[in-house]
């Protein structure tokens, strides 16, 4: 436990100045497509209020009032959320490759170390969760503040405060911040088993090497074909038979299974067929 | 140390008819050896004919295909690595680590790391701790990785071309070490395909050719039975 505990707070060290970047960048980015947007609306409404000489009665009428919505569908602000999610995916393959590429082969220290070669996975995968929950928290701390921003530039009478389900719901959005708990835990309990079988997978490469390109596909492939069993029958076989809570218990004891599976292959590879 | 459960009591390593393919390449062909603490064994061969992959497979860094692997009698464990370490020819640690860095490293994670002897290595081979990884010379990296081996407090030490590409000065500082209180009582495994630097510090030769062990043999023994230094050994071997 306690080697594992060090090997997270390595692995945590060795991706945290960029981290540290990408967690600027979304903070700035966001908060100037906040401004950007923000004086844009009111100086759109200005030009078109004092520039036409329209009453404000009549603007509210014709054009829509600046909400949140607004913000989050500006480039600058999405951006820098697909930035993270994009160096996140590649740091999932880079946190194993980066120990046998380059010329100093630290896989050998690692598989060395005087520690179950599980801890090794589980520390990895324990640095991507903490990445990406980082991340999210990051995104659902920024949300007040960019609407307190938000709120000192556009004058009230100019906006509708709307409620944060309302403007999480745009399809980017409402994948990487659920609406509700149960969604919050299918999307990232999802996620977790995706990063497990994706290491796995990548075990089987790094054992294999060629042979394990197909070998690793093949597995990824079975892992997803067994968690998506349930639907598939319950669709294609059954008709519909089952109640959806049903069918979510289904798929939570599948992807307990697939995730189980992953781990117990992934040390049985790292244990017995790992090479340098 | 505790665990010397061999055949005869005497610890040692053995490596006992272990194959090994890479693909349809047959790298080892059921190699059999032993090598005792206390002991500089030698595993000479030209390059290529499989000697960094038995280290590998003692260290459980590949897997091997068939054959068994034991250490004071017993299969490799993760609790092994506190007895049994390897320096590859190549250093183990992160580029843009400090020396100190990875000593830190080391004392986090092994409980055999022994650092008042890694600060009297790093004085015996002038070394500073501030010094960063990728900042040094070829020698000196090989230097500071021969140290986080020879730093910790283990039984056995396997070293993989400890020589190679290394500056003459360099040479013989690390030359030094097996003459030293730092590898006495120890059992060492080292390759070379050049045995002329090392010849005189050795105890044991492993002579090993295209995946096979043609001789093994006690270099004191041979030389005082028959007069036979190990160039002479091979020599023979070789030419059969």
């Amino acid at each position: 436990m306690n080697r594992y505990l060090k090997l997270v707070n390595f692995e945590f060290n060795r991706f945290f100045k960029l981290y540290i970047v990408l967690v600027f960048v979304t903070i700035i980015m966001q908060i100037f497509a906040v401004i950007l947007e923000s004086r844009r609306y009111v100086r759109e409404a200005e030009k078109i209020i004092y520039g036409e000489m329209m009453s404000k009665a009549v603007f509210f009428k014709n054009y829509e009032p600046f909400t949140m919505a607004r913000i989050v569908q500006s480039n600058w602000f999405y951006w820098p959320i697909a930035l993270c999610i994009v160096v996140l995916l590649i740091y999932v393959f880079f946190i194993w490759y980066r120990d046998w590429l380059g010329k100093n082969s630290f896989i050998y220290r690692l598989l060395m170390l005087p520690t179950a070669r599980l801890n090794l996975y589980l520390a990895k995968a324990t640095a991507i969760l903490i990445f990406v929950f980082g991340l999210v928290a990051l995104q659902f701390l920024l949300f007040p503040i960019e609407i307190q921003i938000m709120k000192w530039i556009v004058p009230a009478e100019f906006r509708v405060d709307l409620p944060m389900k309302e403007y999480t719901n745009f399809i980017y959005l409402s994948a990487i911040l659920p609406g509700s708990i149960i969604d919050f835990f299918i999307f990232y309990g999802m996620g977790i088993v995706a990063v497990f079988v994706t290491f796995t997978a990548i075990l089987f490469e790094r054992c294999y090497r060629l042979k394990g390109i197909i070998f690793g596909g093949f597995y990824g492939l079975v892992s997803v074909g067994f968690f998506l069993t349930p639907l598939l029958i319950d669709s294609f076989l059954l008709k519909n038979y089952f109640f959806p809570v049903e069918l979510f218990v289904m798929e939570v004891i599948a992807g307990t299974i697939v995730l189980i599976g992953a781990v117990w292959i992934g040390n049985y590879l790292l244990k017995y067929k790992i090479r340098v | 140390m505790k665990g010397l459960i061999t055949q005869g009591g005497i610890p040692m390593i053995e490596v006992k008819n272990v194959t090994k393919k890479f693909g349809r390449k047959e790298v080892l062909k059921g190699v059999s050896f032993t090598a005792e603490k206390g002991q500089i064994t030698c595993l000479i061969g030209i390059n290529g004919v499989g000697k960094t992959t038995i280290m590998q497979a003692i260290m459980s860094l590949i897997p091997i295909n068939s054959g068994e692997i034991l250490i004071d009698g017993r299969k490799l464990t993760k609790d092994s690595y506190e007895k049994i370490t390897f320096i590859p020819d190549t250093i183990t640690m992160l580029p843009q680590m400090r020396i100190g860095d990875a000593f830190a490293f080391m004392a986090d994670f092994y409980q055999s790391w022994n650092q008042k002897r890694a600060e009297e290595l790093l004085e015996f081979f002038k070394l500073e701790e501030t010094e960063r990884i990728s900042e040094l010379s070829k020698g000196n990296t090989a230097k500071v990785n021969m140290l986080l081996g020879l730093a910790l407090d283990v039984d056995y030490l396997l070293m993989d071309e400890p020589f190679s590409g290394i500056d003459i000065f360099s040479r013989e500082e690390i030359a030094n070490v097996f003459t030293s209180h730092l590898i006495e009582d120890r059992g060492v495994i080292i390759t070379t395909h050049e045995i002329n630097d090392i010849e005189h510090l050795i105890d044991k030769v492993v002579l090993i050719d295209n995946g096979v062990v043609l001789q093994e043999f006690n270099v004191e023994e041979v030389r005082e039975k028959d007069g036979k230094s190990v160039m002479d050994v091979m020599r023979e071997v070789y030419e059969k």
